[in-house]
Protein backbone atom coordinates (compact mmCIF):
# COMPACT_ATOMS: atom_id res chain seq x y z
CA UNK A 1 0.00 0.00 0.00
CA UNK A 2 1.22 3.64 -0.29
CA UNK A 3 -0.16 6.63 1.58
CA UNK A 4 0.10 9.86 0.93
CA UNK A 5 -0.72 12.92 3.30
CA UNK A 6 0.48 15.89 4.76
CA UNK A 7 2.85 15.60 1.87
CA UNK A 8 4.89 13.35 2.36
CA UNK A 9 4.39 9.41 1.57
CA UNK A 10 4.34 6.37 3.07
CA UNK A 11 4.93 2.62 1.46
CA UNK A 12 4.98 -0.89 2.80
CA UNK A 13 2.24 -3.58 3.86
CA UNK A 14 3.36 -2.33 8.14
CA UNK A 15 3.46 1.46 8.32
CA UNK A 16 3.81 3.48 11.49
CA UNK A 17 2.41 6.71 11.71
CA UNK A 18 3.61 7.07 15.27
CA UNK A 19 6.63 9.64 15.73
CA UNK A 20 5.70 10.85 12.71
CA UNK A 21 5.04 13.91 13.69
CA UNK A 22 1.47 13.30 11.65
CA UNK A 23 -2.05 14.91 12.76
CA UNK A 24 -3.59 12.45 10.57
CA UNK A 25 -6.32 11.20 12.29
CA UNK A 26 -7.14 6.80 12.22
CA UNK A 27 -10.16 7.53 11.10
CA UNK A 28 -9.16 9.91 7.85
CA UNK A 29 -6.91 6.92 7.17
CA UNK A 30 -10.01 4.54 7.43
CA UNK A 31 -12.19 6.41 5.38
CA UNK A 32 -9.37 7.37 2.54
CA UNK A 33 -9.05 3.67 2.50
CA UNK A 34 -12.43 2.54 2.19
CA UNK A 35 -13.06 6.04 -0.57
CA UNK A 36 -11.58 4.57 -3.56
CA UNK A 37 -11.75 7.77 -5.25
CA UNK A 38 -9.42 9.28 -2.27
CA UNK A 39 -6.02 9.77 -4.56
CA UNK A 40 -3.93 10.20 -1.02
CA UNK A 41 -4.75 6.07 -0.76
CA UNK A 42 -3.17 3.26 -2.86
CA UNK A 43 -4.40 -0.48 -1.87
CA UNK A 44 -6.88 -2.85 -2.43
CA UNK A 45 -10.20 -2.73 -2.57
CA UNK A 46 -11.60 -3.25 1.07
CA UNK A 47 -14.26 -6.04 1.30
CA UNK A 48 -17.35 -6.20 3.69
CA UNK A 49 -15.12 -7.14 6.39
CA UNK A 50 -13.81 -3.66 6.58
CA UNK A 51 -16.58 -2.17 7.50
CA UNK A 52 -16.65 -4.48 11.10
CA UNK A 53 -13.46 -4.49 12.03
CA UNK A 54 -11.09 -2.58 9.53
CA UNK A 55 -10.79 0.37 12.22
CA UNK A 56 -9.71 -1.10 15.47
CA UNK A 57 -10.01 1.19 17.97
CA UNK A 58 -9.53 0.77 22.02
CA UNK A 59 -13.23 -0.88 22.94
CA UNK A 60 -14.32 -1.00 19.37
CA UNK A 61 -17.79 -1.97 19.24
CA UNK A 62 -19.17 -4.84 16.39
CA UNK A 63 -21.39 -7.49 16.04
CA UNK A 64 -19.45 -10.51 16.25
CA UNK A 65 -21.75 -13.24 14.46
CA UNK A 66 -21.72 -10.34 11.46
CA UNK A 67 -18.26 -10.06 11.55
CA UNK A 68 -17.45 -13.34 11.45
CA UNK A 69 -19.74 -13.99 8.84
CA UNK A 70 -18.44 -11.49 6.80
CA UNK A 71 -14.81 -12.95 7.54
CA UNK A 72 -16.24 -16.31 5.96
CA UNK A 73 -17.11 -14.29 3.34
CA UNK A 74 -13.94 -12.76 2.42
CA UNK A 75 -12.46 -16.34 2.22
CA UNK A 76 -15.29 -17.15 0.01
CA UNK A 77 -17.68 -19.25 2.22
CA UNK A 78 -20.84 -20.07 0.95
CA UNK A 79 -23.62 -20.59 2.84
CA UNK A 80 -26.26 -23.23 2.09
CA UNK A 81 -29.21 -20.33 1.62
CA UNK A 82 -27.40 -18.24 -0.82
CA UNK A 83 -29.18 -19.41 -4.03
CA UNK A 84 -32.43 -19.04 -2.48
CA UNK A 85 -31.50 -15.96 -1.01
CA UNK A 86 -30.43 -14.81 -4.36
CA UNK A 87 -33.26 -16.21 -6.13
CA UNK A 88 -35.56 -13.72 -3.69
CA UNK A 89 -33.51 -10.57 -4.12
CA UNK A 90 -33.64 -10.84 -7.91
CA UNK A 91 -37.60 -11.42 -7.17
CA UNK A 92 -37.82 -8.35 -5.16
CA UNK A 93 -35.80 -6.29 -7.77
CA UNK A 94 -38.06 -7.14 -10.58
CA UNK A 95 -41.40 -6.07 -8.03
CA UNK A 96 -42.00 -2.32 -8.51
CA UNK A 97 -45.74 -1.92 -7.09
CA UNK A 98 -47.78 1.13 -9.02
CA UNK A 99 -48.45 3.58 -6.70
CA UNK A 100 -52.21 4.58 -7.34
CA UNK A 101 -53.04 7.32 -5.49
CA UNK A 102 -57.01 7.37 -4.50
CA UNK A 103 -57.25 10.56 -2.61
CA UNK A 104 -58.22 12.78 -5.78
CA UNK A 105 -61.03 10.18 -6.16
CA UNK A 106 -62.05 10.49 -3.23
CA UNK A 107 -62.34 13.61 -2.48
CA UNK A 108 -64.13 14.02 -6.11
CA UNK A 109 -66.86 11.40 -4.79
CA UNK A 110 -67.17 13.80 -2.14
CA UNK A 111 -67.60 16.92 -3.38
CA UNK A 112 -69.76 15.30 -6.21
CA UNK A 113 -72.00 13.68 -3.46
CA UNK A 114 -72.27 17.14 -1.60
CA UNK A 115 -73.11 19.02 -4.21
CA UNK A 116 -76.27 16.60 -5.22
CA UNK A 117 -77.55 16.93 -1.81
CA UNK A 118 -77.78 20.47 -1.99
CA UNK A 119 -78.97 20.53 -5.16
CA UNK A 120 -81.86 18.04 -3.87
CA UNK A 121 -82.88 20.05 -0.76
CA UNK A 122 -82.63 23.16 -2.94
CA UNK A 123 -85.42 21.52 -5.66
CA UNK A 124 -87.93 20.57 -3.12
CA UNK A 125 -88.17 23.65 -1.65
CA UNK A 126 -88.59 25.20 -4.49
CA UNK A 127 -90.94 22.52 -5.46
CA UNK A 128 -92.53 23.39 -2.31
CA UNK A 129 -92.66 27.33 -3.13
CA UNK A 130 -94.36 26.77 -6.61
CA UNK A 131 -96.79 24.47 -5.15
CA UNK A 132 -97.58 27.45 -2.40
CA UNK A 133 -97.85 29.82 -4.97
CA UNK A 134 -99.85 27.81 -7.21
CA UNK A 135 -102.59 27.18 -4.33
CA UNK A 136 -102.85 30.82 -3.08
CA UNK A 137 -103.42 31.93 -6.77
CA UNK A 138 -100.04 33.36 -6.82
CA UNK A 139 -97.89 34.22 -9.98
CA UNK A 140 -95.47 31.17 -9.74
CA UNK A 141 -93.26 32.24 -13.12
CA UNK A 142 -90.27 32.93 -11.44
CA UNK A 143 -90.28 30.07 -9.21
CA UNK A 144 -90.62 27.74 -11.82
CA UNK A 145 -87.55 29.02 -13.49
CA UNK A 146 -85.97 28.43 -10.59
CA UNK A 147 -86.75 25.39 -10.29
CA UNK A 148 -86.12 24.68 -13.68
CA UNK A 149 -82.52 25.92 -13.43
CA UNK A 150 -82.06 23.74 -10.39
CA UNK A 151 -83.73 20.85 -12.18
CA UNK A 152 -81.12 20.42 -14.53
CA UNK A 153 -78.29 21.07 -12.14
CA UNK A 154 -79.20 18.50 -10.13
CA UNK A 155 -79.68 16.06 -13.31
CA UNK A 156 -75.78 17.03 -13.89
CA UNK A 157 -74.41 16.77 -10.16
CA UNK A 158 -76.11 13.46 -10.41
CA UNK A 159 -74.13 12.48 -13.98
CA UNK A 160 -71.07 13.87 -11.78
CA UNK A 161 -71.71 12.03 -8.61
CA UNK A 162 -72.13 8.48 -10.94
CA UNK A 163 -69.15 9.42 -12.72
CA UNK A 164 -66.80 10.35 -9.63
CA UNK A 165 -67.61 6.51 -8.09
CA UNK A 166 -67.11 4.68 -10.84
CA UNK A 167 -63.98 6.45 -11.18
CA UNK A 168 -62.91 5.56 -7.53
CA UNK A 169 -64.54 2.23 -7.74
CA UNK A 170 -61.95 1.52 -10.63
CA UNK A 171 -59.24 3.16 -8.97
CA UNK A 172 -59.63 1.14 -5.95
CA UNK A 173 -59.66 -1.90 -8.18
CA UNK A 174 -56.22 -0.66 -9.36
CA UNK A 175 -55.00 0.17 -6.01
CA UNK A 176 -56.02 -3.43 -5.04
CA UNK A 177 -53.82 -4.72 -7.77
CA UNK A 178 -51.05 -2.94 -6.50
CA UNK A 179 -51.28 -3.75 -2.98
CA UNK A 180 -51.23 -8.05 -3.72
CA UNK A 181 -47.43 -6.98 -5.65
CA UNK A 182 -46.86 -4.70 -2.26
CA UNK A 183 -48.08 -7.63 -0.02
CA UNK A 184 -46.12 -10.17 -1.84
CA UNK A 185 -42.83 -7.22 -1.50
CA UNK A 186 -43.34 -7.40 1.95
CA UNK A 187 -43.69 -11.44 2.13
CA UNK A 188 -39.82 -11.56 0.58
CA UNK A 189 -38.72 -8.49 3.03
CA UNK A 190 -39.42 -10.69 5.44
CA UNK A 191 -37.75 -13.79 3.82
CA UNK A 192 -34.93 -12.10 2.79
CA UNK A 193 -34.06 -10.71 6.62
CA UNK A 194 -34.59 -14.59 7.49
CA UNK A 195 -32.61 -16.15 4.99
CA UNK A 196 -29.62 -13.36 5.35
CA UNK A 197 -29.68 -14.24 9.66
CA UNK A 198 -29.76 -18.03 8.57
CA UNK A 199 -26.30 -17.25 6.82
CA UNK A 200 -24.61 -15.03 9.13
CA UNK A 201 -25.23 -17.61 11.47
CA UNK A 202 -24.15 -20.41 9.33
CA UNK A 203 -20.84 -18.73 8.31
CA UNK A 204 -20.12 -17.34 11.30
CA UNK A 205 -20.55 -20.90 12.81
CA UNK A 206 -17.95 -21.97 10.65
CA UNK A 207 -15.56 -19.87 11.80
CA UNK A 208 -16.21 -20.31 15.27
CA UNK A 209 -13.27 -22.75 16.51
CA UNK A 210 -10.48 -20.91 14.50
CA UNK A 211 -11.69 -17.54 15.92
CA UNK A 212 -11.41 -19.16 19.30
CA UNK A 213 -8.24 -20.64 18.83
CA UNK A 214 -6.87 -17.04 17.35
CA UNK A 215 -8.46 -15.48 20.86
CA UNK A 216 -6.09 -17.74 22.65
CA UNK A 217 -3.59 -15.79 21.74
CA UNK A 218 -4.73 -12.84 23.90
CA UNK A 219 -4.24 -12.81 27.50
CA UNK A 220 -7.09 -9.55 27.74
CA UNK A 221 -9.68 -11.34 25.41
CA UNK A 222 -11.98 -7.50 25.31
CA UNK A 223 -13.25 -6.60 22.36
CA UNK A 224 -9.86 -5.22 20.32
CA UNK A 225 -8.45 -9.04 21.05
CA UNK A 226 -11.81 -10.04 19.65
CA UNK A 227 -11.28 -7.92 16.27
CA UNK A 228 -7.78 -8.65 15.64
CA UNK A 229 -8.92 -12.81 16.23
CA UNK A 230 -11.74 -11.76 13.63
CA UNK A 231 -9.09 -10.27 11.23
CA UNK A 232 -6.84 -13.07 11.75
CA UNK A 233 -9.38 -15.46 10.55
CA UNK A 234 -10.76 -13.42 7.56
CA UNK A 235 -8.98 -12.65 3.82
CA UNK A 236 -8.18 -9.19 4.40
CA UNK A 237 -6.16 -7.64 1.74
CA UNK A 238 -6.97 -3.41 2.29
CA UNK A 239 -5.16 -2.73 4.77
CA UNK A 240 -6.24 -2.37 8.40
CA UNK A 241 -5.69 0.63 10.61
CA UNK A 242 -5.06 0.17 13.95
CA UNK A 243 -5.63 3.14 16.45
CA UNK A 244 -5.25 0.80 19.91
CA UNK A 245 -2.53 -1.38 21.49
CA UNK A 246 -1.93 -4.45 19.84
CA UNK A 247 -0.22 -6.58 22.37
CA UNK A 248 1.99 -7.22 19.28
CA UNK A 249 6.25 -6.76 19.33
CA UNK A 250 5.76 -4.53 16.53
CA UNK A 251 3.87 -3.53 13.37
CA UNK A 252 5.34 -5.72 11.13
CA UNK A 253 4.31 -8.81 13.68
CA UNK A 254 1.41 -7.23 13.81
CA UNK A 255 0.66 -7.42 10.00
CA UNK A 256 2.09 -10.70 10.22
CA UNK A 257 0.00 -12.18 12.48
CA UNK A 258 -3.13 -10.71 10.75
CA UNK A 259 -1.96 -11.46 7.37
CA UNK A 260 -3.02 -7.76 6.02
CA UNK A 261 -1.40 -4.12 5.22
CA UNK A 262 -1.88 -2.17 9.03
CA UNK A 263 -1.56 0.97 9.67
CA UNK A 264 0.00 1.97 12.91
CA UNK A 265 -2.20 6.00 13.85
CA UNK B 1 -64.74 0.28 12.81
CA UNK B 2 -61.64 1.51 11.06
CA UNK B 3 -59.87 -1.54 9.26
CA UNK B 4 -56.64 -0.38 8.85
CA UNK B 5 -53.97 -2.60 6.54
CA UNK B 6 -49.73 -2.04 5.65
CA UNK B 7 -48.34 -2.95 3.22
CA UNK B 8 -44.47 -2.44 3.92
CA UNK B 9 -41.71 -3.25 6.81
CA UNK B 10 -41.84 0.77 7.68
CA UNK B 11 -45.50 0.81 8.22
CA UNK B 12 -46.02 -2.28 9.67
CA UNK B 13 -43.35 -0.40 12.54
CA UNK B 14 -45.27 2.24 12.58
CA UNK B 15 -48.48 0.75 13.34
CA UNK B 16 -46.99 -0.62 15.83
CA UNK B 17 -45.70 1.99 17.43
CA UNK B 18 -49.06 3.33 17.19
CA UNK B 19 -50.74 0.65 18.62
CA UNK B 20 -48.61 0.47 21.52
CA UNK B 21 -49.25 4.44 22.13
CA UNK B 22 -52.63 4.62 21.77
CA UNK B 23 -54.20 1.29 22.88
CA UNK B 24 -57.30 3.37 23.43
CA UNK B 25 -57.96 3.66 20.27
CA UNK B 26 -57.07 -0.02 19.07
CA UNK B 27 -60.18 -2.49 19.04
CA UNK B 28 -57.76 -5.42 17.46
CA UNK B 29 -54.23 -5.81 16.59
CA UNK B 30 -53.41 -8.47 13.48
CA UNK B 31 -49.90 -8.31 12.61
CA UNK B 32 -49.80 -5.93 9.47
CA UNK B 33 -53.45 -5.00 10.16
CA UNK B 34 -55.37 -3.42 13.05
CA UNK B 35 -59.28 -2.35 13.93
CA UNK B 36 -59.49 1.19 15.02
CA UNK B 37 -62.28 2.32 17.30
CA UNK B 38 -64.73 4.25 14.98
CA UNK B 39 -63.89 7.48 16.45
CA UNK B 40 -62.11 11.11 15.40
CA UNK B 41 -59.13 9.64 17.17
CA UNK B 42 -59.47 6.91 15.37
CA UNK B 43 -59.33 8.62 12.10
CA UNK B 44 -56.42 10.78 12.99
CA UNK B 45 -54.21 7.73 13.83
CA UNK B 46 -54.98 6.01 10.00
CA UNK B 47 -54.78 9.74 8.82
CA UNK B 48 -51.63 9.98 9.72
CA UNK B 49 -50.58 6.78 8.95
CA UNK B 50 -51.33 7.43 5.40
CA UNK B 51 -49.61 10.65 5.37
CA UNK B 52 -46.50 8.79 6.33
CA UNK B 53 -46.47 5.72 3.84
CA UNK B 54 -48.81 6.83 1.68
CA UNK B 55 -49.60 3.56 -0.75
CA UNK B 56 -48.39 1.00 1.69
CA UNK B 57 -51.75 2.20 4.10
CA UNK B 58 -54.76 0.94 3.50
CA UNK B 59 -58.02 2.19 5.72
CA UNK B 60 -61.40 0.59 5.01
CA UNK B 61 -64.44 1.43 7.42
CA UNK B 62 -66.00 -2.05 8.54
CA UNK B 63 -70.17 -2.02 9.69
CA UNK B 64 -71.44 -4.38 11.90
CA UNK B 65 -72.96 -7.32 9.77
CA UNK B 66 -75.98 -8.49 10.72
CA UNK B 67 -76.99 -11.78 8.38
CA UNK B 68 -81.09 -11.40 9.03
CA UNK B 69 -80.61 -7.90 7.16
CA UNK B 70 -78.11 -8.62 4.33
CA UNK B 71 -78.25 -12.05 3.38
CA UNK B 72 -81.11 -14.10 1.99
CA UNK B 73 -82.58 -17.10 3.46
CA UNK B 74 -81.14 -19.10 0.80
CA UNK B 75 -77.42 -18.27 1.65
CA UNK B 76 -78.03 -18.37 5.48
CA UNK B 77 -79.63 -21.91 5.24
CA UNK B 78 -76.71 -23.40 2.88
CA UNK B 79 -74.10 -22.82 5.20
CA UNK B 80 -75.92 -24.29 7.93
CA UNK B 81 -76.67 -27.31 5.84
CA UNK B 82 -73.35 -27.68 4.32
CA UNK B 83 -71.56 -27.50 7.82
CA UNK B 84 -73.72 -30.44 8.80
CA UNK B 85 -72.68 -31.89 5.59
CA UNK B 86 -71.97 -35.99 5.67
CA UNK B 87 -69.20 -36.31 4.00
CA UNK B 88 -66.36 -33.58 4.85
CA UNK B 89 -64.56 -34.46 1.86
CA UNK B 90 -67.40 -32.95 -0.33
CA UNK B 91 -66.97 -29.70 -1.98
CA UNK B 92 -69.79 -27.21 -1.82
CA UNK B 93 -70.44 -26.79 -5.21
CA UNK B 94 -71.09 -30.63 -5.59
CA UNK B 95 -72.93 -30.73 -2.40
CA UNK B 96 -75.17 -27.87 -3.83
CA UNK B 97 -75.84 -29.31 -7.28
CA UNK B 98 -79.22 -30.98 -7.61
CA UNK B 99 -80.41 -28.86 -4.77
CA UNK B 100 -82.07 -25.61 -3.35
CA UNK B 101 -78.95 -24.40 -2.17
CA UNK B 102 -77.63 -21.70 -4.43
CA UNK B 103 -74.47 -22.29 -6.39
CA UNK B 104 -71.12 -20.43 -5.53
CA UNK B 105 -70.91 -19.47 -9.10
CA UNK B 106 -74.55 -17.47 -8.41
CA UNK B 107 -73.31 -16.10 -4.95
CA UNK B 108 -70.26 -14.49 -6.43
CA UNK B 109 -71.96 -12.69 -8.70
CA UNK B 110 -74.64 -11.28 -6.41
CA UNK B 111 -73.46 -8.19 -4.07
CA UNK B 112 -75.07 -8.06 -0.41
Amino acid sequence: MKLRFEGRTWAGSAIDFRGAETTVSPETVFEAIRDGEDERVTCPEPRPIHGHVGLVVPDIEFDRTDALSAAARSRGSHAPVDDELRAVRERLEALSPASINLRSARRRVADASGAESELRERVASLQGRVRALRDTGGDPTTAEAELATATGELAEAETERIAAEQALATAREQARESRENRRERLRLQDRERNLRREARAHLAEQLRSEFDAALDRFSDEDSTAQALAVLHVADVRAPVVVACETRFESVESAADWLDAPVVRV
Amino acid sequence: MLLVVTYSREARQTLRNVCNTHEESVVQRFGRAALFEATELGAFLALRLREKHDADVQIERTVPFNEFETVGDDVRTAAREYESRDQPSTSYAKFAAGTDCPDPEAMADREL
